[in-house]
């Protein structure tokens, strides 16, 4: 019974790193004060662009560099209608997610049914493998992206949080007005924000497809990203927190299969959305305090001269 | 789509052209991208078969991942474009086909996994209950703990006999075998699919069988070197070192008999309400096999000769002879041998069919109970 609690933190280590990536980069996105709801067709063309180019060069990690880009660009994308032509940024985002999907499609079209010839393989952490019990089932054989994914929320919470480049950010997120007045060139960081947050959301399709389950399968990412989506949310917009928050979803996902004759699994598959309502009921009850609450300027394009 | 298009065109530039030189034109209507892996992946290989076999005679269409509330106007715009039979694959489609049949009464309907007829709709499965009795009979053999593992789509009649069968062909090699059942509430989940089989590798499981749309259990599996057995088509490729056996269709094989009788005339629009194809073993519409023409895997052949059971009825037999004997009767016919002839008990203990009793198509397609040896939650379970 006790490997079974360990059993369930590797597992929902294993499901969550795709969507600590994607909401991490979301968490910088909205943040800056953007919106982006493509997360879902940004990973899944880093799903497609990684498979492919990982299958043709056999270099998963050429692969990882592929997904990567293509999340960027499919991100940039939305910086151009959402910041850039300030077009309602929830349409330009539903319509990233849409294309994504089709055009991965399209694209996977030539890949379906092959598996991947080199996956990522998983790997053992020397030194925490071997402590007794929990070494082996919870750092025995993860993938580094996995333990990559944890470092990177700790180097964003200090950038975020400890330095002026995350000042900047959360300034023009909070007040864009007050940024720009300051000098600050508030257009071209939100554009840099969203194209990282899609350099994010690619690494985690790459995750899926070279590592997670090394193939190619129209769709297969399957509604991760809008989970990424209320993660971004339901960890308030904190790298940290959304490490802690990915880890519960990732829990209740595992656990609807290894409790399913306990609990019906519609349940525990269903917590991750119950929990993002709660978090946002309790950030919309304790508005204007600081540090809970939503950037000031999210979701709104920001113009000089108007408010 | 592009073949679509062009055929769409085609059609399209020859609306007043004589009927009778034409050749028949037969659609199918797909409920997911025809390259998926999966279902429709299977009707896809079908209908190529289809096209090489008739040559001129039939010209075929299809239009791809038509969600089921669309079906109907799919259906009128086929008509329109001249199509004189048209075959929906997905068992969502009976509604739209049943309502649109009575209006274009000249057109042939097909009904893939469907269960209601009409003069001028038929019905046809291609089922693979034989074929997973035979898989749970090699998942016996191999399995060293005697915990089976099942990854299932949904908790519907169609799925349910197929973990029964599964079950039912575990426990003739191994009585005490178990089959762990998880559900997806999903034919598309290869998230899901992963983490059960990650759990229920975890807690023993050594054999895993599934049914759902994409190889992700095949894959997962191997991770773990644990064997497991295609689903529809060959997915041998996905792991070539622990794919045993598997469950085969062969969905051409129903196509070519209908269409061969709709051309000469046997079957028309006004005669099919009694046509209703379940097709198994015996009509080659399913196979067992890792891979067509490959029943057990190489690697797998000698293990399975090498495990010897005590058989109630065959004495000491190995693990292979056992199958190969269940197959071949199977392939005989159903009143030769089949594994849901009574007597059968349910895992409450209660009798299903009586000794003897050999159940109907439509017993098979209504059934609700667990065999024992399933181990999980079951909806809808008699008590």
């Amino acid at each position: 019974m006790d490997d079974q609690v360990w059993i369930t933190l590797a597992r929902a280590l294993a499901f969550s790193t795709p969507l600590l990536w994607a909401a991490l980069g979301e968490i910088i996105v909205e943040r800056s004060g953007v919106v982006n709801l493509g997360v879902e067709g940004m990973m899944i063309l880093g799903a497609i662009a990684g498979f492919a180019v990982a299958q043709t060069t056999g270099d998963p990690w050429v692969g990882l560099l592929a997904a990567m880009a293509a999340g960027g660009a499919a991100a940039l994308l939305h910086a151009v209608f959402a910041v850039l032509l300030r077009s309602d940024p929830y349409v330009s985002g539903l319509a990233l997610t849409i294309f994504g999907l089709g055009l991965s499609g399209l694209i996977g079209r030539a890949w379906v049914g092959r598996p991947l010839q080199n996956a990522m393989e998983p790997i053992s952490l020397p030194g925490l493998a071997s402590l007794p019990v929990v070494g082996e089932i919870v750092f025995g054989r993860q993938h580094i992206l996995t333990w990559g994914g944890l470092l990177a929320a700790l180097i964003l919470w200090v950038l975020l949080h400890h330095t002026r480049l995350g000042l900047i950010v959360r300034t023009v997120g909070e007040n864009p007005a007050a940024a720009d007045a300051a000098g600050l060139p508030v257009l071209r960081i939100r554009i840099l924000t969203v194209v990282f947050g899609g350099v994010m959301a690619g690494v985690a399709g790459g995750f899926l497809s070279l590592a997670y389950r090394p193939s190619w399968g129209q769709g297969m990412t399957n509604g991760l990203g809008w989970i990424a989506l209320a993660l971004a949310i339901f960890a308030l917009w904190d790298p940290l927190r959304a490490v802690f928050a990915a880890l519960l979803f990732g829990a209740f996902f595992t656990l609807a299969y290894s409790l399913q004759s306990q609990f019906p699994p519609q349940l525990l598959t269903m917590m991750p959305y119950l929990f993002t309502i709660l978090a946002l009921t309790f950030t919309a009850v304790r508005k204007g305090r600081g540090a809970f609450g939503a950037p000031e300027a999210l979701g709104r394009p920001y113009a000089r001269g108007e408010r | 789509m592009r073949r679509l298009f062009i055929a769409l065109l085609f059609l399209a530039s020859l609306p007043f052209a004589s009927a009778q030189d034409d050749p028949l034109k037969v659609a199918f209507i797909y409920v997911s991208p025809a390259g998926d892996y999966g279902f429709s992946y299977a009707h896809e290989l079908a209908r190529q078969k289809v096209d090489a076999h008739f040559g001129d005679a039939i010209e075929t269409v299809f239009v791809e991942a038509v969600p089921e509330p669309d079906v109907e106007p799919t259906i009128d715009q086929l008509v329109a474009d001249g199509a004189d039979v048209i075959l929906g694959t997905s068992f969502g489609y009976g509604d739209g086909i049943l309502a649109a049949a009575p209006r274009y009464p000249d057109v042939i309907f097909g009904w893939g996994t469907g269960y209601q007829r009409a003069p001028n709709v038929f019905t046809y499965m291609a089922d693979l209950y034989q074929p997973y009795y035979l898989n749970g009979m090699i998942a016996a053999g191999l399995s060293e703990t005697g915990q089976l593992g099942y990854v299932a789509a949904f908790p519907i009649s169609e799925v349910k006999r197929h973990i029964n069968a599964f079950t039912l062909g575990a426990r003739e090699v191994n009585p005490d075998a178990t089959v762990d059942v998880r559900w997806l509430f999903n034919w598309f989940d290869p998230a899901g699919t992963k983490e059960a089989t990650e759990a229920m590798i975890a807690e023993g499981v050594d054999v895993i069988a599934f049914t759902e749309d994409t190889p992700t259990a095949i894959q997962t599996a191997a991770e773990y070197d644990v064997p497991s057995f295609s689903h529809y088509a060959s997915m041998v490729e996905f792991s070539p070192e622990t794919v045993a056996s598997g469950h085969l269709v062969n969905w051409e094989v129903i196509y070519i008999d209908f269409l061969q009788k709709v051309l000469d005339g046997t079957y028309t629009s006004d005669n099919l309400s009694d046509v209703d194809y379940f097709w198994l073993l015996e009509d080659d519409a399913v196979e067992l096999g890792s891979e067509p023409g490959v029943k057990i895997a190489d690697a797998f052949v000698e293990p399975l000769q090498n495990t010897m059971v005590d058989h109630p009825e065959l004495g000491s037999i190995s693990v292979y002879d056992l199958v190969m004997d269940r197959h071949d009767k199977m392939v005989a016919g159903r009143d030769v041998y089949d594994p849901f002839l009574g007597p059968v008990v349910d895992r409450n203990g209660n009798e299903v069919y009586e000794a003897g009793y050999l159940p109907t198509i439509g017993d098979l397609t209504s059934l609700e109970w667990a065999a024992p040896g399933v181990v999980g939650a079951w909806d809808n379970e008699p008590q």
